[in-house]
């Protein structure tokens, strides 16, 4: 899922630092002081979950986790996530610094997108809740490799191609998160209900 | 009431780490020349070889020499193109990339015994060079034998590629950086210290409004 250094052309990059740029401002604006540890902690396990790797195929796909991270932070989704991969890109060498912006925007768009879908049907009963967790840990995956797809299509300019390697080579991927997602989710509602979100 | 789901949730990021400290999501290339042909191998860091993927060689000016395609276990192998240092591009789909570079000195000293490019120390060819001591008793048992200097010299350097070529790969492979306990344990203490400057930040604002 990261995109490495020398793969894309000079606007990709810079439009993907630009939308990086605004999301972290909006983020941390509408970080507040009570959402601040949680954030750090998503942060923290996004930042670990890419060490987690599933192999697929000829390519080998690693947990991303953007799904429960929007859900939880929102729009605080996008300065968690830019930390984790700089933090990615300088310790572990995955993607790059000057990919930094297009990665954060693969990753963190879809948790936002996700949050903005799924946050209200997450304090309703316990099965469309369930099912809603799942949707969530599995679109925010798939959302990302389209954007995978999206920000290669302009070094490569075969869209469907890309898109569909990205897509099928992270379903099984999908299918995990979604199931982590939901047992995140189960397990919160029932230890601390006031964590998510729409509770607040 | 917040530290029972968090201290699930850091138990949950002790289990993946542990779960897989050495695998990820990143391509390398490591290429070591032997004899005139150059070896390439490729993989994901986690050990899997990169099948079919693009390679491409450029000299120093950015120019593309050759390229091909990795083979099941990885490898991909070409005669040197020219005596320089070259560049190597590996392209594993999905904005997956990694890069080697050959150095000129490498490419140059470890090809055959050309006449084309005599290495600099072949200049006392005919007549020995009674400064070098060493060299000529080096050279006495050679001659011995019957063969010449330069056979001699083609014959050591295809045993000691031969042998050498463990260590090249050896080399190479040191030379990733897998991610281990202590970058893993780093990055969430970096997390955690960021975490405590921005409670500081707000802390301090809350405080002033």
């Amino acid at each position: 899922m990261h995109i490495s250094e020398g793969v894309l052309a000079g606007p990709v990059l810079f439009s993907g630092m630009a939308v990086a740029a605004a999301g972290t401002a909006i983020g941390i604006k509408k970080l507040d002081f009570d959402q601040l540890a949680q954030a750090g902690i998503l942060s923290a396990a996004f930042f670990v979950a890419s060490l987690v790797h599933v192999p697929v195929g000829p390519s080998s796909v690693h947990l991303i986790l953007n799904g429960i991270v929007g859900l939880l932070l929102g729009w605080a989704a996008f300065p968690s996530i830019m930390v984790a991969l700089l933090l990615q890109s300088i310790i572990f060498q995955f993607g790059g610094l000057t990919t930094l912006g297009v990665n954060t925007v693969i990753m963190a768009l879809p948790a936002v997108i996700c949050y903005y879908l799924f946050a209200p049907l997450i304090n309703k009963k316990s099965s469309i809740a369930m099912a809603a967790a799942f949707a969530c840990g599995f679109l925010a995956v798939f959302m990302s490799a389209l954007l995978v797809g999206v920000s290669l299509y302009f070094s490569e300019k075969n869209f469907f191609e890309v898109a569909t390697l990205v897509v099928t080579a992270h379903l099984p991927v999908m299918l995990i998160e979604g199931i982590i997602t939901v047992f995140c989710i189960s397990f919160i509602k029932k230890v601390s209900p006031e964590m998510l979100p729409g509770a607040r | 009431m917040h530290s029972r789901p968090r201290s699930i949730v850091i138990a949950l990021i002790i289990f993946f780490s542990l779960a897989g400290p050495a695998a990820a999501h990143k391509v390398m290339v490591f290429a070591w020349v032997s004899g005139n042909t150059i070896h390439t191998e490729s993989k994901f860091s986690g050990g899997r070889k990169v099948k079919a993927g693009k390679i491409e060689v450029f000299d120093p000016q950015g120019k593309l020499l050759l390229s091909g395609k990795t083979n099941e276990q990885g490898e991909f192998s070409f005669p040197i193109p020219q005596p320089s240092a070259l560049k190597i591009v590996l392209d594993a789909g999905m904005g997956h990339r990694g890069e080697w570079t050959i150095s000129r000195d490498e490419v140059v000293n470890a090809g055959p015994a050309d006449p084309a490019t005599p290495p600099a120390d072949n200049t006392g060819d005919g007549k020995p060079v009674p400064a070098a001591a060493v060299q000529t008793a080096a050279r006495a048992p050679a001659t011995a034998t019957g063969l010449s200097t330069e056979e001699l010299q083609r014959v050591l350097e295809k045993a000691l590629d031969r042998k050498l070529e463990p260590v090249y790969r050896m080399l190479a492979e040191a030379k990733e950086h897998k991610p281990t306990m202590t970058d893993v344990i780093g990055g969430i203490g970096y997390i955690i210290g960021l975490v405590g400057l921005a409670a500081y930040m707000q802390a301090r604002r809350q405080r002033k409004s």
